[in-house]
């Protein structure tokens, strides 16, 4: 771990002795040098072109979205409704439907790729031929996720590669049409986009395991920890940070999936596998809801920012508000 | 955890997640005439460079290729320079507010690109942006700014500032200290923060199908989309060499930087 940004600032911040040499951190320094490095505008240049590009292409947007979803908008004519597509959302079945699905993509994604992660990190760890094992399993991470979908569409559709297996095996009642029907369309999808992201996970928890220092295990067998004693009071406490960046990670992804179920079945059959990502997409592009497409993603939005601020401030209570 | 256990279970996780990759190798290798309605597990002779020659003239996978390759190194770069500006702003620069700047900037990340399409779509129409590369760059780059914004700050508050302070006594002008100073030093993080963005833009289908159309503008990942809606006509192993072909520059990439790549993500750990 390179354990870089950490408050430094934030931690030496009661320095009150105005003081000619440098300081540790940077504004301070530049504070107390006593406009060494140019007025308060210098700078401003510097940040101008970052400014510009995110001003201009993604808050302004941003806004204009959250102003565009109190108007009942058909990319031609639009007529102020007020909070009338909130309203909507709340009587639509497809939301209710997507909003599920969404959540079951959070639990899904959250649940199987940590764990699995987690699983094979811990059982590579320092195994001969563990990091050739490793790689392989980190390889799909490296495939984009339309190539990835591609795949498993390949595998899933009903004479594909799974019920093939399935069949071979003499297990046919399990063969199922898997992208036509809800809820294994979703599950379905799920397990692909775990096979995806899992590699990921593991090469972070392997790299977490590789920091424990070795003295700490060595004190614990002493103590006679082993087996699930030693993992469970020894090394996922020492996976802690770790565990935050890929549980952090995998929230704001799962929220956001896209490309996977859009290419394997585009929120279908009947809109029965769409998460709020397909849902406003459909709505604004597809039927020209745009007003009705904005709530959507605002709703989105809502859920990603609460959720992930929740969880790092409930996390890192030290650096998550820190951040400045 | 007995030995035995951990061994099956690590050889049995590497089985499967072999046999989709198995599967896409060989079934892009089998030639798309003799592909007989079902997947393939034995290799059926070598149509691979025919399938690679369809999908990339055929289906446009190779105009969307160039396109994308444009777009990803160009906005990669542009995103990571002008995100290291921005650092050096707030971190070394005395910026009023570099709290503000800092949420300001690194906010596009927070919101899902979803947030972002309606408006942008008008935006591009209006202005005529849209379907044009340039069009697609500026959002790539746009997009790709705040994420390498996090990594490169983060790197660049572990830089001692005495290393400022004294190329300031020197009398060095900014110009001078970022590009003879924090650049040289940050190279790893810089390059961490391009392989991020590079792979990003690569990857992204959701801007390409939005804001662009026709082939020689579209993103690859877009293509590949095209490509797959047409399964019919095209059959599976033209489709998945498609797949192979957009997994290449990202798999080397991979690869060949793998270290400094976690590195890139476990530095935006704290």
């Amino acid at each position: 771990m390179t354990g870089t940004a950490t408050p430094a600032h934030g931690a030496t911040k009661p320095v009150r002795v105005r003081r000619r040499v440098p300081t540790r951190t940077p504004h301070q320094a530049a504070k107390a040098g006593g406009g060494r490095l140019g007025g308060p505008l210098a700078a401003l240049p510097w940040a101008l072109p970052a400014f510009a590009l995110v001003g201009v292409l993604l808050v302004y947007p941003f806004f204009r979205s959250v102003y565009g979803s109190l108007f009942e908008d058909n990319g031609f004519t639009s007529s102020y409704t007020g909070l009338d597509n909130y309203a909507r959302l709340a009587d639509d079945p497809v939301f209710g439907r997507s909003v599920l699905n969404t959540l079951m993509w959070v639990a899904g994604t959250l649940l199987l790729p940590v764990l699995a992660g987690l699983l094979i990190a811990v059982a590579t760890h320092r195994m001969r031929f563990g990091g050739i094992a490793q790689l392989i399993i980190v390889l799909p991470f490296a495939i984009s996720g339309a190539a990835t979908a591609v795949l498993w569409n390949f595998m899933l559709t009903s004479d594909g590669a799974v019920n093939q297996v399935l069949r071979g095996v003499g297990l046919d009642s399990w063969a199922q049409t898997w992208l036509l029907e809800w809820p294994q369309n979703t599950l379905a999808m799920i397990v692909a986009s775990t096979w995806q992201a899992t590699g990921l996970n593991v090469v972070l928890f392997a790299i977490g395991l590789r920091a424990i220092p070795r003295e700490t295990v060595e004190a614990a067998e002493l103590d006679g920890a082993s087996g699930w004693r030693m993992f469970r009071h020894i090394t996922l406490p020492q996976l802690r940070a770790v565990t935050v960046v890929v549980v952090g990670m995998a929230i704001v992804n799962s929220l956001k999936a896209f490309d996977m179920i859009w290419i394997l079945t585009k929120g279908g059959p009947s809109r029965s596998s769409e998460t709020l990502a397909l849902s406003m997409y459909r709505e604004t592009f597809r039927l020209f809801h745009v007003g009705y497409g904005s709530a959507i993603a605002l709703v989105l939005s809502a859920i990603v920012v609460a959720s992930s601020w929740m969880y790092l401030r409930h996390q890192m209570p030290d650096t998550g508000t820190a951040k400045s | 955890m007995g030995r035995t256990v951990r061994n099956v279970f690590v050889a049995g996780c590497v089985v499967l997640w072999l046999i989709p990759l198995y599967l896409l190798v060989v079934n892009a290798l089998t030639p798309a005439a003799e592909y007989v309605g079902k997947p393939e597990w034995t290799v059926q002779g070598l149509g691979l460079w025919e399938n690679v020659k369809t999908a990339w003239d055929v289906a446009g996978i190779g105009d969307s290729f160039q396109a994308s390759l444009l777009y990803a190194v160009v906005c990669g770069l542009v995103a990571v320079l002008v995100a290291a500006m921005a650092a050096f702003a707030v971190v070394v620069l005395p910026i009023p507010r570099p709290a503000f700047w800092f949420w300001l900037i690194y906010s596009g990340t927070l919101f899902p690109l979803q947030m972002f399409l309606a408006p942008l779509f008008g935006l591009y129409a209006d202005a005529g942006l849209y379907d044009t590369r340039i069009g697609l760059m500026l959002v790539y780059a746009a997009w790709a700014v705040p994420f390498a914004f996090f990594l490169v700050r983060n790197q660049m508050t572990t830089m001692s500032p005495e290393l400022t302070e004294a190329a300031l006594i020197d009398g060095a002008s900014f110009g001078r200290i970022f590009w003879r100073i924090h650049v040289p030093l940050m190279r790893a993080g810089l390059g961490a923060a391009f392989i991020f963005q590079f792979t990003a833009v690569w990857n992204d289908l959701l801007l390409g199908i939005t804001l662009s159309r026709s082939p020689d503008v579209q993103p690859v990942m877009a293509a590949l989309t095209t490509l797959n809606n047409a399964y019919a006509s095209t059959g599976p192993p033209v489709i998945l060499a498609g797949a192979l072909i957009v997994s290449v520059p990202t798999l080397l990439l991979f690869l060949v930087f793998r270290g400094l790549f976690l590195r890139g993500i476990t530095a935006s750990a704290r």
